[in-house]
């Protein structure tokens, strides 16, 4: 299943646009990654970071609902985080224009 | 100054009716606010469901989403934010003065 994964992975990230791919785990450390290490952390903290105030806020806004995901682009890339139940995954992404 | 801000900011806002009107076909809503009080200046929704987007999302959420970017990259800055839940997408737009936000 791991082979799976990385060929999935290997996939995402030759694609042109893709600046990387991040999968961290549950407690904000990168378990997977295709970046250098020290940016990885970086993006993996402020991703666990915004994903836990942005839950907490989607809750507090409607009790039913809850947050899917998140794309954050700003002038030099693009950046999606999607949490998932045990670990979250961040794509930082150059946006087309 | 403020007074004079804010009825320039209402100025821009009429101008563009056009995509107002079309943003409120199309999305469940919208709500415009000042960033430097976080107060409502425009919206499609009834007040206190504006107040509430208003005082949750942008006041907390996008200043620290700011934050985390300028944290990543000095140089870099906030463009547009997209928090998708399972029932509507929020679409967040901060400008210098104002925060548009739209309910999809």
């Amino acid at each position: 299943m791991s082979a799976e994964i990385e060929e999935i992975l290997k996939r995402y990230s030759n694609y042109p646009n893709v600046s990387g791919i991040i999968i961290v785990d549950a407690f904000a450390i990168p378990i997977k990654t295709t970046m250098e290490y020290t940016l990885t952390v970086h993006y993996a903290a402020l991703a666990n970071n915004l994903l836990a105030k942005g839950s907490k806020m989607v809750q507090k806004l409607d009790s039913s609902n809850e947050l899917t995901a998140l794309r954050l682009r700003t002038l030099n890339h693009e950046l999606m985080i999607v949490p998932e139940e045990n670990f979250f995954i961040v794509v930082v992404q150059k946006p087309c224009e | 100054m403020n007074k004079s801000n804010f009825k320039k900011l209402v100025a821009v806002v009429q101008s563009n009716s056009e995509n107002t009107a079309r943003i409120s076909e199309q999305t469940s809503g919208y709500v415009v606010s000042e960033n430097g009080s976080d107060t409502v200046m425009q919206t499609s929704f009834d007040n206190s469901t504006a107040v509430g987007i208003v005082k949750h999302l942008n006041s907390s959420f996008v200043k620290l989403a700011q934050s985390s970017v300028r944290d990543l990259d000095p140089t870099d800055k906030l463009c547009f934010l997209r928090v998708v839940t399972r029932k509507f997408e929020y679409m967040v737009a901060p400008e210098d003065s104002f925060v548009v936000t739209v309910v999809l």
